[in-house]
């Protein structure tokens, strides 16, 4: 019997998996897993072939389970998103090894759930990832939900009620996306792939437009799409620092690779495109496309007033995604291509931040916007880190984040939908504001006095937030280097292909080289820096030589303006925070536990089933004489 | 007599007199002794409309008494049937007043909402919980309470 | 070899009224009395199983051939049930030993017994007569646990059930008044003809809501909470793993052979929607963990009477499914519970001293909300494929609220979950007594382990059951089986 690459990569994880559950409480425990790790990374780029053709690599098992037949396979698709999570699953392990491990265990933590749980949602993506045909799809989907929960449960308290909040939204995801395969299955009479391709065709719109709803739906709750984000920015931040690294950067893309997939894939953005909604002038994909862009703004907004830096990342996370389905949506070369690049940048920038918060939590003990400041005399390296990773958050150049924003504002303006592009601009916006606030709060400002003796994260942290640094870095500068897999992925999925370079896109509609635009920023830079220097009117001052309000702030008193931060912005826009989604979910809440008590009620009132026997009887009488 | 009103008729109707009366004491009493009655009540209507789905009225009882020549009998399996059903039907009946006997020395009452309530709460204390529904607290803990925001905005952090 | 499976009846039966005799001259030989006789039952039943032609066949009792003569059929599906039953009664057999160990045991045996009866019978009021003798021997069974809040729940039982008796007896009575005959096979010859009318449909009403209330059919349910959250938890599991199942195998074997009125099926799907409704509803305050099972038990039967009210074999493929899944899996939840006992409040912080009941739990909870690749997930597909190929609303409603039920299941599981596995015990849990902690927990582990090699094995489970639903629903089968066959045979 021969191995496929892809038996190889899956035997590897189930091989992490199995070493993390037996090994898991030993000592060195956190770096083999690592290596582990290390090792599927090889074996995916053994298979790099994927990533630059449409190439299929199939396993070698298959199961025949009542009339169903259920097998995995990789193809581009699931290469790039299989790439991208056992990139961040070996940079997260090995964040953790050593010092976090240590401190962990201490403060509590159960190192060997940690680590098997970290392992089990590897090994379950790429199942997911992997899956040859709707059934499995499914099957992943259910097991990738599950090991989510046990990552986010595991730190209890705040943590598992956010993920008991997080099971109940994935549930009920799960099952609309569980119907909708029964839908299909009766359509298509299979849930292979080629053969829902066939039917598609033959469906009426009532059809498509149940199937589009239970299927974006469902999986639009992983990927907390409006209006079932509400799980996602507790979840994520509440689980154990590197784990929300590794959430944040990969696990609700999952539900973009399910969407890309199945309707993107399997049903075409063509026919989603032919829905119509009654009585309006927009479609099944205009909808889409518009619940995209509300993803971006509210929760970005919604960023930009938490306190908590992991909680402020979190939801960071959630508006991210909107710009990758809305990139997916507009679905011509450049809008797919950013779409997907995003995919990329997105899980390499908010690992970084992760990191470099968990690294200052771990010196600090707080993520609490309100307790830091003026670290960046302290861990100057975690600053530049987290310098990084929030320009390319924010979507600026040199970082990897531009390209995929600039890909996706110029197809939205490339195919006329100005009212996209602004609202696009508008979430934009509110990323640079709340990302100031995360590196003004934590690194800027004057240092404070029980941080005097905090020093730089252990080098077995820096290691990977460094690593990721570079790559953010270095795919801005170079973005054809993912753009190639992105390419291949878009011809995979049957969206057009984009021409790209090097340095960025080369096409009619427009073209973007990224080595110019840094040479040139950096020229800039260059400029300014010879010009300040040459003057020689700087002075440097200490981090505590400072004023305010004509006041000297004397050593004892630390000056940090925190508290109630951006408040005259608030002032104009806080009236536009009204929680609507929160009250939205506690009146269903409410209405559940409403019925509940009905149903408890019937159960308990005796008479009840005494009237309808009698009822019953009397029709019976009736019907007799 | 009146024309049409035969007794096959005035019978079925009895059967199904017997029945809605039995369910009418079921629904309207409170006492359990007098619920156990109306059982009764009902299933000898539902007997009798069993003896008389199988009853022939120009038929002898079904007893072979010669083996000569048979004259027009009585479909004997319901009557055999109704002896069967009367017969667990007594064995319930016993067993249903034993019970009310004892229920009457714990609780010292047969009224059917008392010893409801009476079951309610000893079955919450032998559990140790609250009631599910009841009076004194009518809504009580949600069971997934709502997280409130300042419990995830205004946090320290703690990794 | 066939006829020594009157023998699975018969003996409990017997050892049901001579163990109270036996075991006042000899306790050490009376305490194996049950055991053994349940243990002859598996056997014979397994030996059946494994050697048998796989062809149907009816034994007449007394010699007397049907339609005149009563007589047991025993498919595929009788036998499964049949064996399920012995089995489970072996499992949850009541060890302990007190005073009313003779007692409790006979009346066991008779539950068994009566059970198989059930399972096995191809008579109508042959049914009815063993369905009484479940009522008569669960009702004792219930008491015997002898707290006032038992006794009332079971006399609240025992009338619910008195109308559900005399609401069947009245069916049986509409139909016998009608066709004549009371044999199973010789109806489903004559009814196509004779009871595709109103009072057809009438007679299947009264016949399913009398045999509805032990099936835990919607509004005559209501005993289920107060029963199982008084009686022993090895009498509920029992009772809520087996004898719902057994009232639920009667009514699907009156469908598929005598009532083909698309008016009861119907009935049977809005039952079931509002049984599952209630149900999941009511199970989502529970406090108490066995009420919890109770509500929750009271969804999933629903369920199965959705599965039953699909028309052809993956229906009752289905059905078969989710009933032995049910069957593992409540009876396991009734172990811990038992093992365990009481608010759920109390199980804060278990999984630190227990693991085992506590990974279990998580077990037998994954596998009920259907989580792949476990086997509920496999059952709930075919429901829900089959559910979404019919072309009335009413099954696409039912399709919707199994989905949204399905949510409102893992919220309040997991729930309890959640709280388990919270890192600080506040409160060392007590079980009932030592010894009935470890059995349970035992007996939990045992219905764990099946489950998981139901995982691995779910291939070949799943070509099984579908021969034996091909089976159950040839109706031609089951009238050639019963009636052409040649006097005398099986004594």
């Amino acid at each position: 019997m021969t191995f496929t690459p892809l038996d190889e990569l899956l035997l590897f994880s189930g091989a992490t998996l199995l070493v993390a559950l037996i090994l898991g409480r030993g000592l060195a425990a956190g770096w083999m897993v690592t290596i582990l790790y290390g090792g599927q990374l090889l074996t995916l780029i053994k298979m790099a072939a994927l990533g630059y053709s449409d190439t299929i690599i199939h396993a070698s098992i298959s199961f025949e389970i009542m009339g169903q037949s259920l097998s995995w396979r990789f193809d581009a698709l699931s290469w790039f998103f299989a790439l991208i999570t056992v990139a961040s699953a070996l940079l997260s392990s090995w964040f953790s090894c050593g010092e976090w491990e240590r401190s962990f265990k201490q403060q509590g933590g159960n190192v060997w759930l940690y680590h098997s749980a970290m392992a089990l949602n590897v090994f379950t993506m790429l199942i997911l990832l992997a899956s040859g045909d709707l059934l499995s799809l499914f099957i992943g989907w259910e097991l990738v939900s599950w090991a989510g929960f046990l990552l986010m449960a595991m730190a209890g308290g705040v943590a598992t009620r956010a993920a008991m909040r997080y099971i109940t939204y994935a549930m009920a995801g799960g099952m609309a996306v569980f119907g909708g395969i029964a839908l299909v299955y009766v359509a298509a009479g299979s849930l292979q792939y080629e053969a829902i391709l066939t039917a598609v065709d033959q469906m009426s719109s009532t059809q498509l437009w149940m199937l589009v709803v239970m299927f974006g739906g469902g999986f639009g709750v992983k990927m907390g799409l409006l209006p079932f984000h509400l799980w996602q920015a507790p979840a994520y931040a509440e689980t154990p620092g590197p784990g929300s690294a590794f959430l944040g950067a990969i696990s609700s893309r999952m539900g973009l690779f399910a969407i890309l997939l199945v309707l993107v894939k399997l049903f075409g953005i063509v026919n989603i495109d032919s829905l119509k909604i009654p009585f309006t002038l927009i479609d099944a994909r205009d909808l889409l496309a518009w619940i995209a862009v509300f993803t971006i703004i509210l929760p970005t907004f919604t960023a930009m007033k938490q306190n908590d830096a992991r909680h402020l990342l979190a939801w960071h996370g959630i508006g991210q995604g909107g710009y990758m389905l809305l990139g997916v949506v507009v679905a011509d070369a450049m809008g797919g291509a950013g779409g997907l690049l995003h995919v990329f940048n997105h899980a390499t920038y908010q690992a970084a931040l992760f990191m470099a918060v968990t690294a200052v939590i771990h010196r600090t003990g707080t993520s609490d916007l309100n307790k830091l400041g003026g670290l960046v005399v302290r861990m100057p390296l975690s600053f530049m880190v987290l310098l990084v990773g929030i320009i390319g958050l924010a979507g600026l150049p040199p970082m990897n984040g531009f390209v995929s924003k600039w890909l996706v504002y110029r197809s939205l303006l490339n195919e006329g939908m100005p009212l996209l592009f602004l609202a696009a601009v508008i979430g934009t916006l509110g990323t640079i504001l709340s990302v100031y606030k995360l590196i003004h709060n934590i690194f800027l400002g004057q240092l404070r006095i029980e941080h005097e003796q905090v020093k730089e994260a252990p080098w077995s942290m820096m290691i990977p937030m460094l690593i990721l640094a570079a790559i953010i870095f270095i795919t801005g500068l170079f973005p054809g280097i993912p753009l190639a897999w992105v390419a291949s992925v878009q011809e995979v999925i049957g969206l057009p292909a984009t021409d790209y370079t090097l340095g960025g896109v080369e096409s009619v509609s427009g073209s973007l080289d990224m080595i110019w635009v840094i040479g040139v920023l950096f020229a800039g830079f260059g400029i300014g820096a010879v010009i300040f220097y040459s003057a020689g009117r700087s002075k440097r001052v200490h981090q505590l030589d400072n004023y305010a309000g004509g006041h000297f702030l004397s050593a004892d008193v630390r000056y940090q303006y925190s508290d109630n931060f951006y408040a005259g912005l608030m002032h104009l826009i806080g009236g536009w925070y009204r929680s609507s989604f929160l009250w939205l979910e506690k009146s269903v809440t409410s209405l559940v536990d409403f019925f509940s008590l009905v149903m408890q009620g019937l159960y308990r009132r005796a008479n009840a089933e005494f009237y309808l026997l009698s009822t019953a009887l009397f029709v019976i009488a009736w019907v007799v004489i | 007599m009146i024309p049409g009103f035969t007794l096959e008729l005035i019978l079925y109707s009895t059967a199904l007199g017997l029945v809605s009366i039995g369910l009418a004491g079921l629904v309207l009493s409170h006492h359990l002794f007098r619920i156990v009655l109306a059982l009764v009540i009902a299933e000898a209507g539902a007997n009798l409309m069993l003896v008389l789905a199988g009853y022939r009225w120009d038929a002898v009882a079904p007893i072979l008494t010669t083996l000569g020549e048979q004259p027009q009998m009585v479909d004997p399996v319901p009557q055999a049937m109704v002896l069967t059903a009367i017969v667990i039907g007594v064995g319930i009946q016993a067993l249903a007043v034993s019970i009310l006997i004892r229920i009457r020395q714990r609780y010292h009452t047969l009224d059917r909402n008392e010893v409801a309530e009476l079951m309610d709460a000893e079955i919450a204390a032998t559990a140790g919980t609250a009631r599910d529904v009841s009076q004194e607290a009518p809504l009580g803990e949600r069971p997934i309470p709502p997280i409130t925001d300042d419990a995830v905005q205004v946090r320290g952090g703690r990794s | 070899m066939n006829e020594h499976l009157v023998l699975t009846i018969a003996l409990p039966l017997l050892g049901a009224f001579l163990l109270p005799i036996i075991m006042r001259s000899s306790l050490a030989m009376g305490v194996w009395i049950g055991p053994v006789i349940l243990g002859y039952g598996c056997w014979i039943l397994a030996n059946l199983w494994l050697h048998g032609n796989e062809q149907p066949f009816s034994i007449a009792i007394g010699g007397f051939a049907p339609p005149l003569g009563i007589n047991l059929y025993v498919d595929a599906m009788a036998l499964l049930f049949a064996f399920a039953t012995q089995l489970l009664g072996l499992i949850f057999w009541p060890f302990r030993l007190d005073q009313d160990t003779p007692k409790r045991q006979a009346l066991m045996l008779l539950l068994v017994a009566s059970s198989t009866g059930l399972a096995l019978s191809g008579d109508l009021f042959n049914l009815y007569v063993f369905y009484e003798l479940v009522a008569v021997s669960t009702f004792g069974l219930i008491a015997a646990s002898s707290s006032s809040a038992a006794y009332v729940a079971t006399i609240r039982y025992l009338i619910l059930s008195g109308i559900g008796s005399v609401l069947t007896l009245f069916g049986i009575a509409l139909i016998y008044a009608q066709t004549g005959t009371l044999n199973l096979a010789h109806l489903a010859q004559l009814a196509p003809d004779q009871l595709n009318n109103d009072l057809g449909l009438a007679a299947f009403l009264a016949i399913l809501i009398g045999i509805g209330v032990k099936a835990e059919l919607f509004p005559v349910n209501t005993w289920v909470p107060e029963v199982y959250a008084t009686a022993a938890s090895r009498l509920s599991a029992f009772l809520a793993g087996l004898v719902s199942k057994l009232s639920m195998l009667i009514i699907l074997r009156l469908l598929l052979l005598i009532f083909h009125q698309p008016e009861a099926t119907q009935v049977i799907l809005i039952l079931g929607i509002l049984g599952v409704i209630s149900g999941e509803f009511a199970a989502w305050r529970a406090k108490d963990m066995r009420r919890m099972l109770a509500f929750s038990s009271i969804g999933q039967l629903g369920v199965i009477f959705i599965a039953v009210a699909l028309p052809d074999e993956r229906g009752v493929l289905a059905v078969l499914a989710l009933s032995l899944h049910h069957m593992l899996i409540k009876s396991g939840l009734f172990m811990l519970a038992d093992h365990w006992g009481g608010s759920l409040e109390r199980l804060r912080g278990i999984a630190t001293t227990s693991p085992l009941a506590a990974g279990l739990f998580v077990l037998f909870a994954l596998s009920l909300v259907g989580m792949p690749p476990l086997p509920g997930f496999w059952a709930k597909f075919t429901l829900i494929t089959e559910l979404a190929g019919q072309t009335d609303p009413l099954y696409m409603i039912g399709l919707l609220v199994f989905l949204l039920a399905t949510v409102i299941e893992a919220s309040y599981l997991f729930r309890v979950a959640a709280k388990m596995y919270q890192t600080k015990p506040t409160d060392i849990v007590r079980s009932n007594s030592p010894d009935s902690g470890s059995l349970s927990l035992t007996t939990a582990s045992l219905f764990g382990a099946g489950l998981i090699a139901a995982t691995v094995m779910v291939s070949p489970l799943g070509d099984g059951l579908q021969a034996i639903a091909v089976q159950a629903q040839d109706v031609d089968l089951y009238i050639q089986t019963v009636l052409q066959q040649p006097l005398g045979e099986g004594q």
